[in-house]
């Protein structure tokens, strides 16, 4: 369970953030959506404990995760836009760099873990520079989620790839929910909204929650209904 | 890459060599002026110096000038002179009766080459001063051992002119002892610890691709990681500071099968040195902390830059510049007197003082204390830089 109340973030003189709060159950898939650069990425990194918020609480299982860091490292598992990959390494080696456990532990979930269903077991020995975007993008997931979070945190997750890979990842964020994992993810891409069962647009700081499942336009006039009001 | 870098360091040799040059010319070779500054109406002390300064030895290298005393110091913080002698009342018969009053030597803090000279000509002089004061002594008491008393001080004043004559030709004095402008260590010495050091930064060019500024996804997952930005730029100084470390490890190996070079690297060579469990774990640990300031010297420049081609231009025009008025490429001597007051802080010249301290086994908490100096503020810079850009 995700709790998220009263967040609020400043760069400068601008508010990004204000009073921002939402709550995602297990099982949940959260989307959430806006123009570029409404803050959707800071967002998602005050979320993940990579940057620090000016103010309010982020509960994860009830757990004040807001000045404690050992709570997000435990659950929350980010996957950044970008691919913090180390082009020159072999995957094994990234996968290592970022693994949060025991070899032991790696090995698992390279048989039957996060790991294991993203198919990183084949790809081992290749270095990154060779692998394909959506290779990238699974090993990143992979990266990721080795602490076995609770909470997977994905910023644009299909941007740069190709369709057959944006479906791969689907299949597997389709699972990761199905075992009960809440996923919060920011998208510009219908069939990738398809997959929440909450959407939020987020404008000028503040967060909104809208219908599920809206098409093109109706997202179109979300925005413009939200522009409107203020 | 790597075969850039030492076409870069070619380069910056030539450059240096060009600019040494340019500044200074053939005035290395000047004479050295001397203030002389004479207690009131001593007409004793001033036939004295008039004597010393008509011998060939000291004609053939300095102009004496008589002066008032402050008169003398003026001129020799401008740089007009390059010593000052400030005679005191009474020295000639204090150097008769022995009671030898103290000749000031006043040299400016620079450590000129001419000052350099006149310092040993100085402390030659007075060594051989010591011998003929012995010498006329012996003499005295052999004159009083036989009964001829009466003859003491015609036998000195003799002595005393036949004796200082004697004792100060030039050719007899350079026989013994050289004096260079690479300070305390031998030509090749000197010219190899620069260009061990400029090697050394130099060398993180075929590895700029991994010392840019972590990119904005990678700072945020490292910091979820709990690598913060002070564990960031110390991993890189460490990492860098290894392989710097790895590096001349194999380059010492590979010296100790050169005929020429091993005896160079061997201990005591340079200065007076003990073989020993202690010496060699000091010089190992001293070694890496030179190897940890140059990197976080390259660090901080690399984070300065903030991308590849600004990172290696910065670093290669930063170390050659620094190197150079570090007295790296023609010893700091040569350089102008303006430029010499710079020589202290330039990073090139911290860590040749640290390379030169492993060299002669001659331990002190000077050169290690301005290698800790250099690595902290390199590495609290580069920390400011990280966390301005995160």
């Amino acid at each position: 369970m995700l709790e998220v109340t009263g967040l609020c973030k400043t760069y400068k003189a601008h508010q990004v953030l204000s009073e921002v709060s939402l709550t995602a159950a297990p099982g949940d898939c959260v989307g959430i959506v806006g123009s570029n650069g409404c803050g959707k990425t800071t967002f998602l990194s005050i979320l993940a404990g990579a940057v620090r918020a000016d103010r309010g609480s982020i509960r994860f299982h009830g757990r004040e995760a807001v000045g404690h860091g050992k709570v997000f490292y435990e659950e929350a598992a980010y996957v950044p836009q970008e691919n913090p990959l180390i082009e020159e390494l072999s995957v094994k080696d990234n996968l290592s760099l970022w693994y949060r456990g025991s070899r032991t532990g790696m090995e698992e979930d390279l048989k039957t873990g996060a790991a294991a269903m993203l198919g990183i077991r084949e790809m081992l020995k290749k270095p990154v520079s060779t692998l394909s975007g959506g290779m990238k993008k699974r090993l990143s997931i992979a990266c990721a989620l080795s602490n076995h979070a609770s909470v997977l945190i994905l910023d644009e997750p299909g941007a740069a790839l190709d369709l057959e890979c944006k479906a791969e990842i689907r299949r597997y964020l389709e699972k990761y929910r199905e075992k009960g994992g809440t996923i919060l993810l920011t998208s510009h891409e219908l069939p990738e909204l398809s997959l929440c069962t909450v959407m939020y647009v987020l404008k000028e700081g503040k967060l909104r929650k809208i219908e599920n499942k809206l098409g093109e336009a109706e997202l179109i006039r979300e925005f413009q209904k939200q522009e409107e009001k203020h | 890459m790597f075969a850039g870098a030492i076409a870069l360091l070619f380069l910056a040799g030539a450059i240096a060599l060009l600019a040494g040059r340019a500044l200074y010319g053939d005035a290395a070779a000047g004479r050295v002026a001397v203030g002389v500054v004479l207690p009131k109406e001593d007409a004793l002390a001033r036939q004295m110096v008039s004597m010393i300064s008509s011998l060939d030895s000291v004609k053939s290298l300095c102009d004496f000038q008589y002066m008032e005393e402050e008169e003398s110091i003026e001129a020799l913080k401008t740089g007009k002179l390059s010593a000052v002698m400030d005679m005191p009342e009474g020295l000639i018969q204090g150097i008769m009766d022995g009671s030898n009053p103290a000749v000031r030597i006043l040299l400016p803090g620079n450590n000129w080459l001419e000052s350099r000279i006149f310092r040993e000509l100085t402390e030659a002089g007075a060594k051989i001063l010591g011998a003929s004061q012995a010498g006329i002594y012996a003499g005295n008491e052999l004159y009083r051992m036989v009964g001829m008393e009466a003859l003491v001080p015609e036998l000195e004043r003799d002595l005393n002119q036949i004796f200082l004559s004697y004792s100060l030709p030039r050719e007899d004095y350079f026989r013994h002892l050289k004096v260079s402008a690479t300070g305390d260590v031998e030509v090749p010495v000197f010219y190899g610890i620069s260009a061990y050091v400029l090697f050394l930064l130099l060398l993180a060019i075929p590895v700029s691709g991994y010392l840019l500024p972590f990119s904005p996804v990678m700072r945020r997952k490292l910091t979820l990681s709990g690598a913060g930005s002070g564990s960031r730029v110390w991993g890189k100084i460490f990492s860098l500071g290894s392989l710097f470390f790895l590096m001349t490890l194999v380059a010492i190996l590979a010296a100790k099968k050169m005929p020429g070079l091993s005896e160079l690297l061997n201990p005591g060579t340079v200065g007076g040195a003990s073989r020993g469990i202690f010496p060699a774990a000091a010089a190992c640990l001293a070694l890496l902390l030179v190897c940890l300031a140059a990197a976080s010297l390259v660090v901080v420049i690399y984070q300065a830059a903030g991308s590849l081609l600004g990172g290696i231009m910065l670093l290669f025009l930063t170390v050659t510049a620094q190197h150079f008025l570090a007295g790296g490429f023609l010893p700091a001597v040569f350089l102008p007197r303006t430029l010499q007051r710079l020589v202290p802080a330039m990073p090139s010249a911290v860590l040749m003082e640290g390379v030169q301290m492993i060299l002669a086994r001659d331990w002190s908490f000077a050169a290690p204390g301005k290698l800790m100096g250099l690595l902290l503020v390199c590495s609290l810079l580069a920390i400011l830089l990280e966390r301005r850009e995160g």
